[in-house]
């Protein structure tokens, strides 16, 4: 299970003649640390880095906004047409991503956004697997809760930002995490959205550029240092905060995005 | 107002940046899709101007072998793959409930599912290399011959389902390990007692009562597989075209290579039927119990 992983780091470190050696070896005889500063030189990396973290992050924090207003909505308001709304949010989970890759694609040219971060984020702002989450857990606050708060005259957007948001910090955590490890990873929609502006090249779709670039196996081991770059954030975000993650699987039982 | 009447006004208030966003990006996209796909469009051109052309995109697609190829793969592809990992992830969940360190493991298990599919594809190509790729050398060792795991139009699209495999276990190894908390201990005392075997208790009372979890997983991990992109993108490269086709990758090509809008819509909308009757499905699992408190 692990295999991959170790080869990938020994590998990133080794020189061409000992990538492609025959039998593979196992390990560099030396270290070749050089491979990391040569492809932070040779490709904008640190760039692609800075793009991949405004959209993950822009996304994880509206995501978690817009999951707790329409959790608390469907968890505690009662109101006409819930039920059909509730199955509609659900049902939009089941439709393949493929079916909106063309016309948001066109729409986001027409209004031209296509240059800016907004055609990377603003497609992802709401996630129905998020409301579906944030609703789970805001149905186990007491109502009385609310209903004292009513009472003593507090309007519902302040019980939102004073009770209903302090409380779900917990649940929106694990979201924010969930989306943004999702998001780190997305490749598709990134790299059809950016293929005109290379500026705002994410690190999936620069890892994937990566070959194009270099040409040539001669550079082969500076992808793969390339991708440990990639690769190494979500493993340590991972490893320390995995009981979040976990919770917000157990919780749906749903594993993505 | 009445209360009702202002509740409703609060919540649909609330609602609305959320009832927006899928007008936007959900129901115009939808719309769009389902009737620009009887469309010839490019585009470039307006897509209300150009003229309807009726079925012929979906026959088109259908008439084409390619598209056909990729139909028969993405259901081979998604029906093996899903059915593979769920198996896998039920043993390894049992083997592994009882056991301690549960939480190292899990990482083990975990971290291919939150690697970027992009970085598996790619470690994988390097790894069925067919001259200086792991795989083929350690093969070597029980003398079984090397292969070109990733050229030959037999092997890559099973060689790709391997690392699907590999790297899908999480999710379902830990939804089976949450329903084998909920399977109450005095029920395998009471198998116990009763003499019965590892393998019987197993059969009669694991699996049983994890029908619903199993069932919930096979339709969710089915939606997931139809789309799979990313690892034949990466990694089907140096096979035939035919052989590593897949729905969601000619729908690809059709629009943003070839600029044929209106059947590349046509594919998406396929894939989207085939989705729509997996959904179906779904909502009787979640009837038949796994999701049923969600609804309440």
């Amino acid at each position: 299970m692990v295999y991959p992983f170790l080869w990938l780091l020994s590998a990133s470190l080794m020189t061409v003649r000992e990538f492609i050696s025959v039998p593979p070896k196992l390990v560099p005889d030396v270290p070749q640390w050089g491979n990391y500063t040569a492809v932070l030189q040779r490709v904008p990396f640190f760039r692609y880095l800075l793009n991949s973290l405004v959209v993950a992050t822009s996304i994880s924090l509206l995501v978690a906004f817009t999951s707790a207003l329409g959790g608390y909505v469907f968890a505690k308001m009662d109101f006409t047409g819930k039920k059909t709304l509730f199955r509609f949010i659900l049902a939009t989970m089941m439709f393949p991503n493929f079916l909106f890759l063309i016309p948001n694609f066109f729409l986001l040219t027409r209004i031209g956004w296509v240059d800016t971060y907004l055609a990377l984020i603003m497609p992802f702002a709401v996630s129905g697997y998020g409301i579906f989450l944030l609703r789970q857990f805001i149905m186990n606050i007491p109502s009385e809760l609310i209903e004292c708060a009513r009472i003593d005259g507090a309007s519902q957007f302040r019980i939102f930002v004073q009770i209903i948001i302090p409380l779900s910090l917990p649940a929106m955590a694990t979201l924010v995490l969930l989306t943004f490890v999702a998001q780190w990873n997305n490749f598709l929609w990134p790299m059809i959205i950016t293929s005109f502006t290379p500026s705002l090249t994410t690190i999936p779709v620069g890892i994937a550029k990566l070959n194009l670039s270099f040409g040539s196996l001669a550079n082969q081991h500076l992808v793969l240092a390339g991708m440990v770059i990639q690769v190494l954030p979500v493993i340590l975000l991972f490893l320390f905060l995995q009981r979040y993650y976990v919770k917000g699987i157990v919780m749906t039982g749903f594993g993505g995005i | 107002m009445t209360r009702k009447g202002k509740e409703n006004l609060t919540a649909y208030l609330f609602l609305s940046p959320i009832l927006l966003f899928f007008a936007v990006f959900f129901c115009f996209a939808v719309g769009f899709s389902i009737l620009v796909s009887f469309k010839n469009w490019n585009m470039l051109d307006s897509p209300v101007s150009v003229p309807f052309v009726g079925l012929r995109n979906y026959v088109g697609l259908f008439t084409d072998p390619l598209f056909r190829a990729g139909l028969v793969n993405t259901i081979v592809f998604a029906l093996a793959v899903t059915f593979t990992s769920i198996t896998l992830a039920l043993f390894v969940a049992i083997a592994l409930y009882k056991l301690k360190g549960s939480a190292i493991w899990r990482f083990i298990f975990f971290a291919p599912m939150i690697t970027p599919a992009v970085a598996v594809g790619k470690i994988w190509t390097y790894l069925y290399n067919p001259s200086y790729g792991v795989v083929n050398h350690v093969l070597g060792w029980f003398n079984i011959p090397a292969r070109a795991w990733l050229s030959d139009p037999t092997l890559t699209l099973p060689s790709i389902m391997i690392v699907a495999i590999w790297s899908g276990l999480g999710v379902p190894m830990l939804i089976f390990t949450a329903g084998l908390d909920s399977i109450p201990t005095s029920y395998y005392d009471a198998a116990r007692i009763d003499g019965s075997s590892k393998v019987r208790t197993f059969f009669s009372i694991t699996l049983p009562l994890l029908k619903p979890t199993t069932l919930f997983l096979l339709v969710t991990g089915m939606i997931n597989a139809w789309q799979t992109f990313d690892l034949i993108y990466i990694m089907g490269g140096a096979a035939p075209a035919a052989s590593t086709q897949l729905v969601s990758i000619f729908m690809y090509n059709t629009a943003f290579s070839y600029m044929q809008m209106g059947k590349a819509l046509a594919a998406s909308v396929v894939l989207f039927v085939i989705s729509l009757f997996t959904t179906l499905l779904a909502l009787r699992s979640f009837r038949k119990g796994g999701m049923e408190s969600y609804y309440a």
